[in-house]
């Protein structure tokens, strides 16, 4: 265990100058995550992490939320970056698409899901630890990329060039990705917050990785129908190369408006085109009859992602290399 | 006329006069109730189990055993509360009160339906009664419905899914 003067000399590597060793603020008790700040050190089983600053999470165009539980922080032993997530919980109902269902964040399901997915290629990777009062901390490697969403938006290409050249391996990450929720789903887990900006690019090998595994929701009479919407609505956005709105056809005078009727929608979102064979007709039927599971016209729903997966199978040689 | 459908053994399999009504806080559940109690109210030989299941939440729901302990208590004296509420009801339509029983047993139920498909197979329905829960599409296709998933699971029983 590193004493007070090595962690010192330690955390003077990663801060400003101007940093004053002498005002070092050591916390062995997170329960007060607003009181760890910059510079500060949280000792978790003997370990000491520098925290460095907030985390913050952006979505949809709106300004970067800062998460005071969450802190990026430096582990002093080996010089690692780690995310470090301190206990917060938080329980209130989500509204989504006008439906009204309770959802709570809690860290010891994180904590189990590390647990469960330690090695595993498409989850964030990580352990829990608590600290003197018990409270359950998660320390996380942190993941060099970004959120799937952003590298999809950044590709400067038309969609018949996308979905021909770059959807197939897409496509072939993104089934992994399904997998690796089957098996959370198999070991009675939801992942509670299937978004597309919960999948993380990993530059290193470029694979997607599932991040952030702390969400629940009350289910009701389907577990998963929650996690297999969520897969739903990015398998949808990826073969779209990003949401087709109505609002977007209607602004750009799409000949594919007209076309287009109800059941074609997302059935939760109904501004969202489901059907998307209507706009790009080089999407396979195969392909097209999977996301329709998702659309107002569905009068069968995906119970189980391994239904999902092996419908994703069956489409994959139609994509091309 | 059609051709006649060759005898099957099922076709004697009799019957009982045990009935499951499986319940919740929502009206449509107390129309289920309303509706056994109109249908076969002073009638005789009916035996009728008002059945709640207690879905015991996840362990990640509270942040303490102690807070688990105490919303658990509150919510079995409430349902305590309406199942006696159902009987009385039941008996005031003409059954007999030792026709009518009340249960409640909590259970981890990753899904309602298979947990009251459980009870019935622990006893001896030959028929369940639930409300329709009324909900849209959409709801249907985020959360599931328990009386589909009842209807379209059940063996050996007969449904009555009331509107």
């Amino acid at each position: 265990m590193m004493t007070i003067e090595e962690i010192r000399q330690k955390a003077a590597r990663w801060l400003l100058p101007s940093w004053d060793p002498t005002q070092l603020r050591v916390h062995t008790d997170t329960t007060d995550y607003f009181g760890v700040e910059y510079g500060d050190v949280v000792i978790l089983n003997g370990n000491p992490y520098l925290v460095r600053q907030n985390a913050k999470e952006g979505r949809f165009g709106v300004d970067d939320e800062v998460k005071f539980w969450v802190k990026r922080a430096i582990d002093l032993q080996t010089g690692d970056a780690k995310i470090i997530k301190l206990v917060f919980y938080e329980r209130f109902f989500s509204h989504i698409g006008g439906i009204e269902f309770e959802c709570f964040r809690s860290p010891r399901k994180e904590a189990r899901i590390l647990k469960l997915v330690v090695g595993h290629d498409h989850f964030m990777q990580g352990f829990s630890v608590e600290d003197e009062k018990g409270n359950v901390v998660r320390v996380l490697d942190v993941i060099q990329g970004g959120p799937l969403s952003k590298y999809i938006e950044s590709l400067d290409m038309d969609h018949a060039t996308y979905f021909k050249e770059r959807f197939p391996e897409i496509f072939d990450r993104f089934l992994a990705c399904v997998k690796a929720i089957e098996f959370l789903h198999e070991h009675g887990e939801k992942h509670g917050d299937i978004r597309r900006d919960h999948i993380f690019v990993d530059r290193e090998d470029n694979r997607y990785r599932w991040i952030d595994f702390d969400f629940n929701y009350r289910h009701r009479e389907n577990i998963y129908g929650y996690d297999l919407f969520g897969l739903g609505n990015i398998l949808i956005f990826l073969v779209g190369k990003g949401d087709v709105l109505l609002f977007d056809l209607k602004n750009q005078e799409s000949p594919h408006l007209d076309e287009l009727e109800d059941e074609d929608l997302n059935i939760v979102f109904h501004n969202r085109v489901a059907n998307l064979k209507k706009i790009f007709p080089y999407i396979p039927e195969s392909l097209n009859r999977v996301m329709m599971h998702f659309s107002r016209g569905a009068n069968w729903y995906y119970e189980h992602t391994a239904q999902l997966r092996h419908d994703l199978e069956s489409v994959r040689h139609e994509l091309g290399a | 006329m059609g051709k006649k459908a060759n005898h099957d053994k099922n076709d004697d399999k009799v019957f009982n006069k045990n009935i499951l009504i499986a319940v919740d806080e929502s009206h449509n559940a107390r129309r289920a109730v309303s509706y056994v109690g109109q249908l076969l109210g002073g009638l005789k030989g009916f035996k009728v189990t008002i059945l709640h299941v207690v879905p015991e939440p996840e362990e990640d729901y509270f942040p303490t055993e102690v807070e688990k302990e105490r919303w658990l208590a509150q919510y079995v004296k409430r349902i305590d509360a309406l199942l006696e509420d159902d009987r009385r009801f039941l008996i005031d339509k003409g059954f007999a009160p030792d026709d009518v029983s009340t249960r409640s047993t909590i259970r981890y139920c990753p899904s309602m339906a298979e947990c009251i498909l459980a009870e019935r197979d622990s006893a001896d329905y030959s028929t369940i009664v639930v409300g329709r829960q009324g909900l849209s599409r959409s709801e249907q296709f985020l959360f599931g419905s328990i009386s589909s998933k009842i209807v379209n699971h059940a063996r050996k029983c007969t449904i009555w899914v009331v509107e």
